[in-house]
């Protein structure tokens, strides 16, 4: 009886054993990720220097702890390409190059169009004169405008021109020659603001098929041999903002047909002497409209691309200078996430990782690193 | 092309001093090798030529604090199987480029010194060097070094930067 009640017990524990056994799984699973990323993912493009035909895009969450909860996809850019985002679609927008042999063979210049949710190649437009920008990634190489309509891409070979892309037909429109200038900055319904040698801006508004309806300049005022301005401002509503080398700060006001100058003033004040902007991403503004601006000290000839060892907080409208945040590590470029509660400021330090922080105390939080990156100069905070 | 960064090269500044420690016991050899290749290359250079007898140029032509790249953004092609005045082999150098102006220690003469880059191979990978005298953001081409300037050949693949003297600055 005994015997048989323990036979009776085992044969129960082995087919509960049994029911414990890892089921098996669907093959072929892939996840998807949300159309609108919460406020604090970020885009980081790592422009794979050393191998650039592999450039990356790494989707990460900046609140995540663990490097697994922090990693949610990436894609791929190649060749050094400029990147955007749209906040009406669920898209983003990669200009790369192309080589029909690899590294070598025909040359195909293309914008590709990611899908949000599944990190996907869903359309392309092929970029006809293959003459787009090739160098350092900058955001002003890859312009929305007409809200989001249109996107221009910054050619230089050297020549200087944009390629507009239709995004809502996912069609090539044109060129337009910017002889002169560079880069677009987005300026009033349906145009933009170019950045220029003689000194000046020019801007052009465009009709919906893409000609110029309009066009004007400004006077020259940027002394590029002395004190020039750098290509990158922070945008505040359609004001831009653009720091000088020597640390002044320029307003442009970018909401009507053309640009027009705004007020010139120094980032400086008491002892500062010597503190100068520089890096590769060194101003950005928050939801609030704050500014932040990379610095670092003791600047001279050629520190203009040195890593920053503070963050400096503006106010623009008064001008003041809020806060300095001493960085944990030296930065080269820095972003900022969308919202408007508790924004995060994303560093990428000098040794290629990128540092968290609380924007507004600028409170180190945790350092991003180990994902796959080798040179990730530019950060976009999710839109 | 030229870019990357000082960042960069304070990042592997530590490592090369690492280096620069356990090659310290070789830097006889290493001088010598300098000497040798210094003595065949002078000649070459034009502006050598131009100053006979005078002194030409000092320092590492494989060293990112070598004078004539003050104003580079790029790896070194001596570094690539190349030179700072050739591109290594199967490459093909850009017609257009980025231009610095550099002071040369040896004479105190400031010199105009082209960047051309190597082009039709991916990156060279070593002795990546960014100093930015001059240098200026990119609506000012001809004096930024942020832009590939694999322009003009016939693949736009960059692979390395040279450091080329086409003649001396005019006096301010």
């Amino acid at each position: 009886m005994i015997k048989d009640s323990l036979f009776t017990a085992l044969l129960l524990s082995l087919f509960g054993l049994a029911n414990a056994e890892i089921q098996p799984e669907p093959l072929g699973k892939v996840n998807t990720l949300p159309e609108s990323y919460p406020p604090h993912w970020i885009v980081v493009h790592d422009a794979a220097f050393f191998h650039m035909l592999d450039g990356r895009q790494y989707v990460l969450d900046a609140d995540a702890e663990s490097l697994p909860e922090q990693v949610k996809g990436m894609f791929n850019s190649s060749f050094i390409a400029t990147v955007n985002q749209a906040s009406v679609r669920p898209e983003m927008y990669v200009a790369e190059t192309f080589f029909s042999r690899g590294s070598r063979g025909e040359r195909t210049d293309v914008l590709t169009i990611y899908d949000k949710p599944t990190l996907a190649p869903v359309g392309e437009v092929i970029l006809p004169n293959n003459n787009r920008y090739s160098g350092i990634p900058n955001q002003f190489a890859n312009t929305l405008i007409d809200d989001e309509k249109l996107l221009l891409i910054f050619n230089l070979n050297p020549a200087t021109s944009l390629s507009v892309v239709d995004l809502v037909n996912r069609k090539y429109v044109g060129e337009i020659p910017i002889p002169g200038c560079s880069l677009a900055y987005p300026t009033g319904k349906r145009g933009f603001t170019s950045i220029c040698a003689g000194g000046d801006l020019y801007s052009a508004q465009l009709n919906a098929d893409g000609t110029i309806a309009s066009s004007g300049r400004t006077q020259a005022f940027n002394d590029i041999d002395t004190n020039p301005l750098f290509e990158k401002p922070a945008m505040v509503g359609s004001t831009a903002y653009f720091p000088t080398f020597l640390a002044d700060m320029v307003e442009v006001d970018l909401s009507g047909p053309a640009a027009t100058l705004g007020e010139r003033w120094s980032l400086l004040q008491g002892d500062d002497g010597g503190w100068r902007p520089g890096g590769m991403t060194y101003a950005i503004s928050d939801a609030d409209g704050q500014l932040y601006v990379l610095m670092h000290p003791q600047g001279y000839d050629g520190s203009h691309k040195d890593p920053g060892v503070e963050l400096w907080l503006f106010d623009p409208q008064s001008k003041k200078r809020l806060a300095r945040h001493p960085l944990k590590t030296p930065a080269l470029s820095i972003a900022i996430t969308r919202d408007k509660a508790s924004p995060l400021i994303i560093a990428t330090n000098v040794e290629m990782a990128l540092d968290v922080y609380d924007a507004k105390s600028g409170k180190y939080l945790r350092t991003l690193t180990g994902f796959g990156q080798e040179t990730p100069f530019v950060v976009h905070g999710a839109r | 092309m030229n870019w990357l960064m000082k960042k960069l090269d304070r990042v592997t500044e530590s490592r090369t001093r690492g280096v620069a420690q356990v090659t310290a016991r070789r830097s006889f050899m290493g001088r010598l090798a300098m000497a040798l290749t210094g003595v065949s290359a002078i000649p070459l250079l034009p502006v050598a030529r131009a100053q006979d007898g005078q002194p030409a140029e000092t320092g590492d032509p494989n060293s990112c604090d070598y004078w004539r790249y003050c104003a580079i953004d790029g790896f070194l092609c001596g570094c690539c199987g190349g030179s700072m005045n050739t591109c290594p082999p199967g490459t093909e150098m850009s017609p257009i480029t980025w231009i610095g102006t550099c002071e040369n220690p040896a004479d105190g003469k400031n010199y105009i010194i082209s960047y051309n880059d190597c082009c039709g191979k991916t990156s060279c990978g070593a002795c990546l060097c960014n100093r930015n005298e001059a240098d200026r953001p990119i609506y000012r081409p001809q004096q930024a070094n942020d832009i590939n300037w694999c322009i003009g050949t016939k693949n736009l693949t960059y692979n390395c930067s040279t450091a080329i003297v086409i003649g001396t600055a005019l006096e301010q």
